[in-house]
């Protein structure tokens, strides 16, 4: 023991939900929620609830999660919600640093490999959060990019993240991707208002199961107009 | 001759691979603290409330401690958890005041300015892995809308029309997400310090670390009102009753 | 660095899979069993996968047995344990049958083996087992209890094993009251094969019971191999 432990009284520690098992602090804490995102041919479909908690108590019930980056790009995240609201401002500040450096926003695709880029930039001491970016490419299709916190990334046609992932993304599965179902042409893109239908029905879902996941449901449709937002109302309890 | 190896007292030795890697990590645990903080909408704006101790572990070491602030023209803060670590707060804020001031350039910080920055702080300390162990409740009304978000040692930020820190969370929450929630733009000055003095009294029933000794606070469109330290009338004609628990 | 790098290996495994592999015994090796409630008729349906944690031992494991001809049993867990309890049931059954000269009811049922798995409470078995069957008056009825016999008693489906999560998101939203035999069929099915397919410990094929007044209907489903 040395002398500055010597000198602490006994008493003088957080309450024992803020201790952690090793004795040292934790720098992260999972604040749960949904995020999904489908692509289509000409639209790309983006859904989160709103709920923000911390272990079994509800933070607030309104704390959106999914932000608009640019004018076609969306970013939904879950997991850590400091660090996901961090990770959103750095990326909009480069953003918006590229549009007045080049006069022209952003692509969805170069967004997509700088938030890799800013994803491994703290290979070390990682942002705590599950990012899936949407927007248009260049040839106006849906884009969905999903990522690790670390920043290993992939391009697919739809992906559920967060708490209620394991929930979600089977459903996804079948319902976008026809997956186990022999007759069906699993290339087949959804039209907008199937893709938004399905979106719904899962967040339904996993608000059923899912203590983390509730509230409100943000759903932003971005497409050649531009980016349409509305907001959901999901189970309270 | 052969040396002689002194060892200096107090000290030990720590293996080598302890010492040198790693980022510097602090040890920081709260020492002198104060509780709940309880704060909600109403019709003109926010109120809040905290008590006056702060403790010492189970000490009631201090019992005359103010731990909410009025930071600039409308804003109010309130905090729960190390004093000292809010005096570092409240001292970073007041040089932010100063340069502001300073700049004489006829704005004024904000609340939304000031609650960014308090989360930032709190933020950018955990980053360093050196918290400052403290919730902050930040409250104020800005062009005629009411303002209410939360802070923590995490830096998570959230905002909601009700919010209880520590204790509060489990024992006002209920109680504010019954009689608050959805009322917000509703309830008169009158009904939301009943409302409040009821969860006040509730928490210096059940939290041990509170005091019958509190101040109350709004924030409306006049500005700041923080309130002389006031107790509760309280009722413990049942807690005969209550028998077990050791007692 | 030491510690950076630890952060990073926590952070790169979400909690819910850190938290499964806490729970190592109840996860060693695999399975996915879901019930169904339809009109007149219950559905059970396991995957077919047996391991030894990422490892596949056996493609053709069974999980569910029928114990009387309109009650089955699914046991997931741990595959010993699944043995032991079966044919500890077998047994009980059977007794049954032959001090009471009738066939035991799905509801009996339940409650005997909440009785077996509570009589070992400190030293439990690590098998959660679902139960559906019709009862005398051809009423479905489906149940699940945890490693201790806890009975849970929905209306609807019941789940259990490693794709358990998979599978409550694939029935809460697949599912409707009032499925004949056929859509309870195609149901449970897209449910299980689906859920399966995002877990790496279930699969390699599944089998599916309907239960309906004249019989019961068994299917071998082929599903993804990997």
């Amino acid at each position: 023991m040395n002398f500055a432990e010597m000198h602490q009284p006994e008493f003088a520690q957080a309450p024992a939900t803020e201790r952690h098992s090793h004795g040292r602090w934790e720098p992260y804490v999972d604040n749960g929620g949904t995020s999904l995102a489908i692509a289509g041919s000409d639209y790309v479909v983006v859904a989160s609830d709103a709920r923000q908690s911390n272990g079994y108590i509800i933070n607030s019930r309104y704390s959106p999660k999914a932000f608009q980056l640019t004018n076609n790009v969306i970013l939904a995240t879950s997991g850590y919600a400091a660090d996901a609201k961090r990770l959103v401002e750095v990326l909009e500040q480069n953003s918006q640093m590229y549009f007045h450096k080049h006069e022209k926003p952003m692509s969805t695709t170069a967004t997509a490999q700088m938030l890799s880029n800013t994803l491994y930039g703290r290979r070390f001491f990682p942002y705590y959060v599950f990012p899936i970016l949407a927007g248009l490419d260049t040839e106006g299709r849906g884009a969905v990019f999903a990522y690790d916190p670390v920043g290993n990334m992939e391009r697919v046609v739809y992906r559920a993240f967060g708490s209620a992932a394991a929930l979600v993304q089977p459903f996804l599965d079948s319902a976008v991707g026809f997956k186990n179902q022999r007759n069906a042409d699993a290339t087949r893109l959804l039209d907008r208002e199937q893709a938004l239908k399905i979106a719904i029905d899962a967040f339904t879902g996993a608000a059923e199961r899912d203590i983390h996941t509730g509230d409100w449901l943000d759903i932003y449709i971005v497409d050649g107009n531009g980016v349409q937002h509305q907001k959901r109302e999901l189970k309270h309890d | 001759m052969d040396s002689i190896t002194l060892k200096v007292p107090h000290t030990t030795e720590r293996p080598a691979e302890i010492t040198n890697y790693g980022p510097t990590t602090h040890i920081s645990q709260p020492s002198v603290t104060g509780t709940s903080v309880v704060a909600f909408k109403y019709k003109d704006g926010i109120i809040m409330a905290t008590d006056c101790l702060a403790s010492y572990g189970s000490m009631a070491r201090f019992r005359n401690e103010t731990r909410m602030i009025s930071v600039g023209n409308n804003t109010l803060v309130g905090m729960s958890g190390d004093t000292g670590d809010f005096q570092h707060m409240k001292h970073t804020l007041e040089n932010l005041l100063t340069h502001e001031y300073d700049m004489d350039d006829g704005q004024n910080m904000g609340t939304r300015s000031i609650y960014k920055y308090i989360s930032n702080i709190m933020y950018g300390r955990r980053s360093k892995i050196d918290p400052l162990w403290n919730s902050y409740v930040v409250a104020g009304v800005e062009n005629g809308e009411s303002f209410l978000g939360f802070v923590d040692y995490y830096g998570t930020t959230y905002q909601s029309p009700t919010i209880a820190t520590g204790f509060g969370a489990y024992l006002a929450q209920p109680i504010l997400r019954k009689y608050v929630e959805g009322h917000e733009d509703e309830l008169t000055e009158e009904e939301a310090v009943r409302i409040l003095d009821d969860c006040m009294r509730v928490l210096y029933y059940r939290d041990g670390r509170s005091f019958n000794k509190l101040r109350r606070a709004k924030v409306t469109a006049e500005g700041v009102e923080i309130s002389e330290p006031y107790p509760l009338d309280t009722n413990w004609t049942i807690a005969n009753y209550v028998v077990g628990y050791g007692s | 660095m030491k510690l950076r790098a630890e952060l990073a290996i926590k952070c790169a495994t979400h909690e819910s899979q850190t938290e499964s592999r806490n729970h190592s015994i109840m996860q060693y090796n695999g399975s996915a069993i879901v019930a169904m409630v339809g009109k007149n008729c219950v559905a059970i349906a396991a995957d077919k996968r047996l391991g030894q944690q990422a490892l596949t031992v056996d493609m053709d494991f069974e999980k569910v047995f029928r114990m009387t001809d309109r009650t089955f049993i699914g046991l997931s867990g741990l595959a010993a344990d699944v043995k032991t309890v079966h044919d500890t049931l077998r047994m009980r059954v059977n007794l049954y049958k032959h001090r009471e000269e009738r066939v035991i009811e799905p509801k009996t049922m339940a409650h005997l083996v909440s009785h077996m798995l509570y009589e070992r409470r400190f030293g439990p078995y690590y098998i959660e087992p679902i139960i559906a069957g019709l009862d005398k008056d051809n009423k479905p009825y489906i149940c699940a209890t945890d490693l201790i016999g806890c009975l849970s008693l929905p209306e609807d489906f019941v789940v259990t094993g490693t794709a358990s999560d998979n599978l409550f998101g694939m029935c809460e939203s697949l599912w409707e009251p009032e499925l004949e035999p056929e859509d309870l069929f195609e149901t449970i099915s897209q449910a299980l094969l689906n859920a399966v397919d995002r877990d790496a410990m279930s699969g390699w094929g599944a089998v599916v019971h309907i239960i309906t007044p004249d019989g019961v209907i068994t299917r071998d489903i082929k599903g993804r191999m990997d």
